[in-house]
């Protein structure tokens, strides 16, 4: 072991220096007990490498559109739908990064986001109806099944996802709103969505119906 | 579709609802003890004797949820693995996402590690826990040992579980005189150091020795080495940064006062206050007045109305029904706050026993919490007192002072340390 003169201590381990004042070391024995105490741990460097691109494409982007716009000058509006595009990635990413370690809640979230840009989108290039018409019932009953698949597959516990299953499948009665109100003139997807949710539902009620009081109690508890 | 099995879960005591809500890269509540042997670790068999562990322990096996109003445990079937020691000392385990066991068992050469998440046990909590791994280590490795038992392993299953703070106190506020608001106390400043890594020195020393010591100021052991932290601290202090007193946190365990062998968290906490009038304050000042402070605190009546203050507040139900992510917000701001009235943090974890067949082959335990700001944690093994300082600075002056306050009373001290 080794000894510093100044703070009259042993120092384990193989090191140089005191660590109390910096002094150098003295050897008061031989070569005996030299060992390390604890192991080096290397400095983590973080991966943000992937971030960092998308950065960089989202800033070029943006600034390519806006100088096309001033030298061609187009009837659209292109450095918009631009910044709207790189917006919905953004939004997608991050929500992805987020709830990464809930899958089950990432694809809800998604469901969410998707639509709500889809009827963004519909209204800003003058609101021809597809999204309400097609693309809100496809993505619900696509991330309804999406979501059985992935939990079978990735064997997540059924309480792990019910209470999203169960969001999910109300978020698909929504488009019998879009029939009532007559918000669309394209009825069979809709029907569809409906349909598949309503069954969908009773299959967690009558199924799972126990879990899901559980769940509930379990997350609501005082 | 598929019947399954009843999945327990179970509400988090009072003690522990503050760590998943004030967690952070820099603070992420988390300890370690680790148990030196005079032998090099074998994976295989530790990994073996945590298997058996885990079994005794199924409150380890639990993950932290958020519900809608608070964080609850849930059971999970999570298989713990041991793995060498990779990671910086007491690196985050929780980290708000992801469903992960609450605790990790590491090791290197001839030091077995248990780090553990502070919401799911205190100190005392956890040295059963490692105790019995090391337990059934040594059990596994040499044929020489069996039908060995802990002598606090007289706890049944459920005791070790319980929640002890809902059994002893029963909550509500009695008024309690407040000495005056509480005043700011001194903090400590330096540089970080990067990756929010810490800096852990241990000095390991005679246990009997600093009693010596201690003796010859008619005091305890606790109170000797609060002082002289104290002491150590304050001579670093400028000048002008005097009016703030140095105060240092310290927990209770509260199994001592109310009966109690729960394997989570039971314990409180004690503040003692010193305001250094000029540079030259003797130590045996310090010493003095420390005493006097531990002696009016550590009464099994000032430590009933700390918990249940803190039990009265859980029970409020305005407190209850705040949503999670609003609560977050107020205890992270609370803590903030309490922090600035204390400078450092004093934990003893106390004398560890182990069966005596294993006398040669232990060398020693030793206890460190991560650190947001210098602080000291104690433990002794037979005559083995480890006393460590975990920093998150670059600078030692403090460690230098208290370790050399101790070396100039004619103690031994070997002197271990990870950076
Ligand atoms: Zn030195």
């Amino acid at each position: 072991m080794q000894y510093c003169r100044q703070c009259h201590i042993h120092m384990r381990g193989s090191r140089k220096r005191c660590i109390l004042c910096g002094k150098t070391l003295v050897s008061t024995d031989c070569q005996t007990d030299r060992e390390e105490v604890f192991p080096e741990i290397p400095p983590t460097y973080e991966r943000h490498l992937a971030l960092r691109i998308l950065v960089f494409i989202s800033i070029t982007a943006i600034a390519v559109s806006l100088a096309l716009e001033m030298i061609l000058s187009t009837a659209v509006n292109w450095p918009l739908f631009v910044i709207f595009g790189v917006f919905s990635t953004w939004l997608g990413f991050i929500v992805v990064l987020w709830k990464r370690h809930n899958i089950p809640k990432a694809i809800l979230w998604q469901v969410v986001i998707v639509s709500l840009l889809s009827v963004f989108w519909d209204w800003q290039t003058a609101w021809r109806g597809w999204s309400l018409e097609y693309f809100i019932p496809i993505i619900y009953v696509a991330a309804e099944m999406v979501m059985y698949i992935t939990a079978r597959a990735m064997k997540i516990r059924v309480r792990e996802y019910i209470t999203y299953a169960l969001l999910d499948s109300i978020f698909g009665i929504i488009p019998a709103l879009f029939i009532l109100f007559h918000l669309v003139d394209v009825l069979y997807p809709s029907i569809i969505c409906v349909t598949v949710s309503i069954i969908f539902l009773a299959g967690i009620f009558i199924f799972q119906g126990e879990n899901i009081v559980k769940e509930l109690k379990k997350k609501t508890h005082l | 579709m598929k019947q399954q099995k009843e999945i327990e879960w179970t509400s988090l005591e009072i003690a522990s609802k503050l760590y998943p809500a004030t967690w952070s890269l820099k603070d992420p509540k988390v300890f370690r003890i680790s148990c030196e042997l005079d032998q090099i670790v074998s994976m295989a068999h530790l990994q073996q004797a945590l298997d058996l562990t885990i079994d005794d322990f199924p409150l380890y096996r639990c993950v932290l949820k958020r519900g809608l109003f608070w964080y609850y445990l849930e059971e999970s079937n999570i298989q713990p693995k041991v793995s060498p020691e990779a990671k910086a000392v007491c690196a985050p385990i929780y980290m708000g996402k992801k469903s992960d066991l609450l605790f990790r068992v590491s090791f290197y050469r001839k030091r077995i590690n248990l780090e553990v998440f502070h919401a799911l046990a205190d100190g005392t909590g956890a040295l059963l826990f490692l105790q019995t791994l090391i337990c059934h280590y040594l059990t596994i490795k040499s044929d020489d040992f069996t039908g060995i038992v802990l002598a606090n392993e007289h706890s049944s299953l459920s005791s070790v579980r319980e929640n002890s703070f809902d059994k002893y106190f029963i909550g509500g506020m009695r008024k309690i005189k407040k000495p005056g608001k509480p005043k700011k106390a001194y903090q400590i400043r330096g540089t970080r150091l990067s990756e929010n890594r810490m800096q852990l020195i241990e000095g390991v020393m005679s246990t009997h020795s600093v009693l010596r010591e201690a003796h010859k100021y008619q005091t305890t052991l606790t109170v000797f080495l609060a002082s002289l932290f104290i002491y150590a601290i304050g001579s670093e202090m400028k000048a002008k940064k005097r009016i703030h007193p140095v105060v240092l946190a310290i927990p209770v365990n509260l199994r001592q006062y109310f009966q109690s062998v729960t394997a989570r968290n039971f314990f409180s906490y004690i503040n003692i206050g010193y305001r250094f009038e000029k540079h030259t304050d003797p130590l045996s000042q310090v010493i003095r007045d420390t005493e006097k402070l531990f002696k009016e605190q550590l009464t099994a009546e000032n430590l009933n109305d700390v918990s249940n203050k803190y039990l009265a507040i859980e029970q409020n139900m305005l407190s209850r029904i705040i949503l999670l992510p609003i609560k977050d917000l107020i205890l992270r701001l609370a803590s903030r706050l309490a922090k600035r009235q204390s400078t450092s943090s004093l934990s003893n974890l106390g004398i560890i026993t182990m069966p005596p067949e294993f006398d040669g082959i232990i060398h020693s335990f030793s206890f460190c919490t991560n650190a947001n700001r210098p602080q000291m944690n104690v433990c002794s093994y037979k005559d083995v007192l480890t006393v460590s300082i975990s920093s998150p600075f670059r600078e030692t002056d403090i460690q230098k002072n208290f370790f050399r306050l101790l070396s100039q009373a004619g103690i031994s001290i070997e002197i271990a340390a990870n950076l």
